[in-house]
């Protein structure tokens, strides 16, 4: 075979290795899509389940969704700016850097079994806030602190130096820079790096299992239990009697999802001066 | 970055007052943790009990039989729901007994499976792995796909007792599931499959799929047989508390036996009412 | 880069920065700093809590005969976790083999071949994979892949080829995404050099440039295994929950992750110090590939 016929053959599995994946993201799209739609309705999203197999509609927990990633979202989020800031502007490279940067990535990678048994023995347990919004997100804070981190630390790094430049000629102090100057500058990313940390939690299973428990409940203060979505998925899925409100779940899911990840975008394209 | 520091502190503000009126064992507030099998129950007299109660909230678990118990008997639960009876260890923990349904065990093969019963003998034999081939209980010549649930599960428990005796080992190579719908939906399209679920839901219910239920040393399972205790698997379903049940709990656990709940949710969920002179 | 000094005594308005702004502006710098530190005392801490819940296993059980042990039956007082170890290596030694060829092609034809609008639609694809939920995946799986392995094996349709199927798609994501920025890093010139040799594409690519990207992508292949060992919901749905060893993909079998779910609301005492143990060592293997791949970019530098 002469080196156009391998060439052309090589490339043409290349494609297809694209077009694989493409297909399978499709399929599960269109899959769920197909079997859930059906199901979905006013009446589902917004009623609690009922009788003995989850008949009904699922509000509580997409309530309980909802709360627990917005409290993530509070807690991680000055938390993780804090600490790039301190990794961008500050910090020397060296041991506690490259240190701090390691733990980063093994909280990225930290086994989401292993994070819910962590957030089970401390926060629920030994800490004693019992099966609670605020356990789970704590433990979500974790998964979602080294992105948000990653992604804030880029962020400000890519704010030009002749801003800060600017801002210290004026006589500013490095706090005034941070703070006035090169945030707001490097906010577009930083949030784009949040609403991704938060497509995340929304997914999380048993992190949130082991730390709120899966009571069906409308949770007002963060000291109560509720059912998050994914749970509910889980257990429909498991009991395995009543699969068509399995099927609306999964696909309001991914709704959610997706519209998390198009919102980054959005908000990455709309705010694009940099 | 001020403002996100204020927002913070008003959630905490907020939250405060309201977590103050979360008292364990106030008038207010039930918790009712235990057993799955008996969550749908739990999860609906609890709803049941709050629309007909204004002010009271009924928060209902469902982490495993072994883990009512224990909550209940440290106090952490107001009511422990447990699919299984006390072990001997668990006699000394102070607990009272209320049954609250019974539940036949049903063994479900395909439609397409030739047999039609079993011994309780051969159960023993078949779970634990002796035989394994149909045709060693009438059957063509098919390997026995096992289908056990999970070890939290309280089916699994009341079979184990009642059929696993002796010593007897459910065989490990036996694919575990945890919940009933999927051992049915499994079995039903299997035709080597082998499990068991409770009696109420061998009719489909969400599904058109259908499954067999055997019949056991002769009788075949249904809400007859398992109150007359014929049908050999049964069981009780219990609520456990930690002493004699008062106040809120005395009044929930009324609920659950009065004919509303027993003759609506209890069978709805597959079980065999205990009231209406069934049982002891 | 240090914070500039107090005095820039420009315009008579402008007052010196006060001793004051000057220890504000430390105490900001040492909050910035605990926050960072919260991620390594965090590391620490989980290293701490599941260790000391899973520290009575070596008393109570014996370390040899717990990682040995080829018995898994706790009711029976027996904690040998090797067959669940041996279904973890199953699993994802599974899902790698499926799931590298398809990323790592994937990225390469994002990265070299892909025009900008093709690229515009095969790169959120991507990312979109990597969105979905693994509780999803784990369904679909169950409703839609296990009659087909059933019809397949003729079992059940639980074990690790179902599980490994699933398992691939997962981690095609984090693979690709990984290797494309490996590749992506790699300059133009190489391959204009290349060309102007009169090297095809094809040539180019497996000759030049995957060579050069190398390191890069074996960290992704390393973060891709990581991401498959820890993976808990999927697996959990998919394997089977039998702790045995290997014996045929369409037999069920038990990993590390899908075993801890399954007994963690019942287990007590010594079963549950087992299960800690389980969480301990799959911290410990995420931790050491992580390691893997600082090393392994330091060799890179």
């Amino acid at each position: 075979m002469n080196k156009r016929t391998v060439n052309n053959l090589a490339v043409g599995v290349l494609w297809a290795a694209a077009a694989v994946t493409v297909s399978v993201l499709g399929a599960i799209i269109h899959y769920g899509f197909v079997n859930g739609i059906q199901v979905l309705s006013p009446a589902f999203i917004f009623t609690w389940p009922e009788g003995v197999n989850a008949e009904g509609g699922v509000w509580p927990t997409i309530v309980s969704t909802m709360y627990v990633t917005a409290l993530s979202m509070l807690i991680c989020t000055p938390i993780a700016v804090l600490a790039a800031i301190y990794l961008a502007e500050y910090a020397h490279q060296g041991r506690i850097v490259s240190s701090i940067r390691f733990a980063a990535d093994s909280l990225a990678s930290v086994p989401s079994i292993v994070m819910g048994l962590f957030g089970f023995a401390l926060f629920v347990e030994a800490m004693g806030i019992g099966l609670s919004m605020l356990s789970a997100a704590m433990a979500l804070s974790l998964l979602m602190l080294p992105i948000v981190m990653r992604a804030t630390e880029e962020a400000i790094r890519a704010v030009p130096r002749y801003i800060r430049w600017g801002s210290y000629g004026m006589g500013a102090t490095k706090w005034q820079t941070v703070s006035k100057v090169v945030l707001p500058a490097a906010s577009p990313r930083i949030i784009t790096g949040v609403v991704l940390a938060t497509g995340r939690a929304v997914g999380e299973t048993a992190v949130v299992f082991y730390t709120m428990g899966q009571a069906i409940w409308l949770p007002l203060s963060p000291l109560e239990s509720g059912r998050p979505m994914t749970v509910h998925l889980y257990l429909l899925a498991v009991e395995g009697i009543n699969i068509p409100a399995a099927y609306g779940t999964a696909l309001l899911l991914m709704i959610m999802i997706l519209g998390f990840n198009l919102g980054s975008r959005w908000i990455l394209k709309r705010y694009r001066k940099v | 970055m001020p403002r996100a520091l204020i927002l913070a502190a008003l959630l905490v503000a907020l939250a405060a007052p309201l977590s103050g009126c979360r008292d364990t064992g106030a008038d207010s507030q039930l918790i009712v943790t235990g057993s799955t099998t008996l969550l749908p129950i739990a999860e609906q007299a609890a709803q049941g009990y709050q629309e007909a109660n204004e002010g009271t909230s009924v928060l209902v678990s469902g982490l495993g039989s072994s883990a009512g118990i224990e909550a209940v008997s440290a106090g952490t639960s107001d009511i422990g729901t447990s699919s299984r009876d006390l072990k001997e260890e668990e006699g000394v923990l102070g607990l009272v007994d209320i049954p609250v349904a019974f539940d036949g065990i049903a063994v479900i093969v395909s439609p397409e499976n030739p047999v039609d019963a079993v011994t309780t003998q051969q159960l023993q034999d078949i779970f634990s792995g002796k035989i394994r081939n149909w045709q060693e209980v009438g059957g063509e010549n098919r390997r026995i796909d096992l289908v056990n649930r999970d070890e939290a599960s309280g089916t699994r428990e009341a079979f184990k007792k009642i059929v696993m005796a002796d010593d007897a080992r459910f065989d490990r190579s036996a694919v575990v599931l945890p919940g009933t719908g999927q051992v049915r939906d499994v079995v039903s399209h299997s035709e080597g499959a082998i499990g068991y679920i409770s009696v109420g839901f061998v009719e489909p219910r969400f599904t058109d799929t259908r499954v067999k239920a055997l019949k056991v040393d002769g009788v075949e399972p249904s809400e007859e047989t398992v109150t007359s205790k014929e049908y050999p698997i049964a069981r009780t379903l219990h609520f456990f508390t930690k002493g004699e049940p008062q106040g809120l709990a005395k009044s929930f656990i009324d609920y659950v036996l009065s004919s509303e709940i027993q003759n609506g949710v209890v069978v709805e969920a597959g079980f065999v009412p205990v009231t209406e002179g069934g049982g002891e | 880069m240090s914070a500039p000094n107090g005095s820039t005594a420009v315009a008579g308005e402008l007052q010196l920065v006060s001793r004051q702004t000057q220890l504000k502006e430390w105490l900001l710098a040492a909050l910035f700093f605990a926050c960072a530190f919260l991620a390594v005392l965090a590391v620490a801490l989980i290293f701490i809590f599941v260790g000391w819940r899973a520290a009575p296993i070596v008393s109570e059980v014996g370390l040899s005969e717990f990682l040995l042990g080829s018995v898994w039956a706790p009711t029976d007082g027996d904690f040998g976790i090797r067959a669940l170890i041996q279904g973890s290596f199953v699993v994802t030694f599974g899902a790698l083999i499926m799931g590298t060829p398809l990323a790592v092609g994937t990225a390469v034809f994002l990265s070299e071949i892909a025009s900008p609008r093709i690229r515009s639609v095969v790169r959120p694809a991507v990312e979109l994979l990597a969105g979905i939920p693994s509780v999803v995946y784990g369904f679909f799986g169950v409703v839609m892949l296990r009659p087909i392995i059933a019809e397949v094996t003729g079992g059940v349709g639980f074990g690790p080829l179902t599980a490994s199927i699933v398992l691939a798609i997962m981690i095609v994501p984090t693979i690709a995404a990984l290797s494309e920025d490996a590749l992506g890093s790699i300059p133009m010139g190489i391959r204009e050099a290349s060309f102007a040799m009169g090297a095809t594409q094809w040539q180019t690519i497996y000759k030049v440039v995957v060579p050069a990207a190398k390191i890069g992508i074996v960290d992704a292949i390393i973060l891709g295994m990581g991401r498959a060992v820890g993976e808990t919901m999927a697996v959990l749905m998919l394997v089977g929950g039998a702790p045995q060893f290997f014996s045929g993909v369409g037999q069920p079998m038990s990993t590390l992750t899908s075993q801890i779910v399954m007994d963690m609301g019942y287990a007590t005492g010594t079963h549950r110090t087992a299960l800690f143990g389980m969480a301990a060592i799959l911290f410990v293997i995420s931790m050491a590939l992580v390691l893997t791949v600082r090393l392994l970019s330091r060799l890179r530098d």
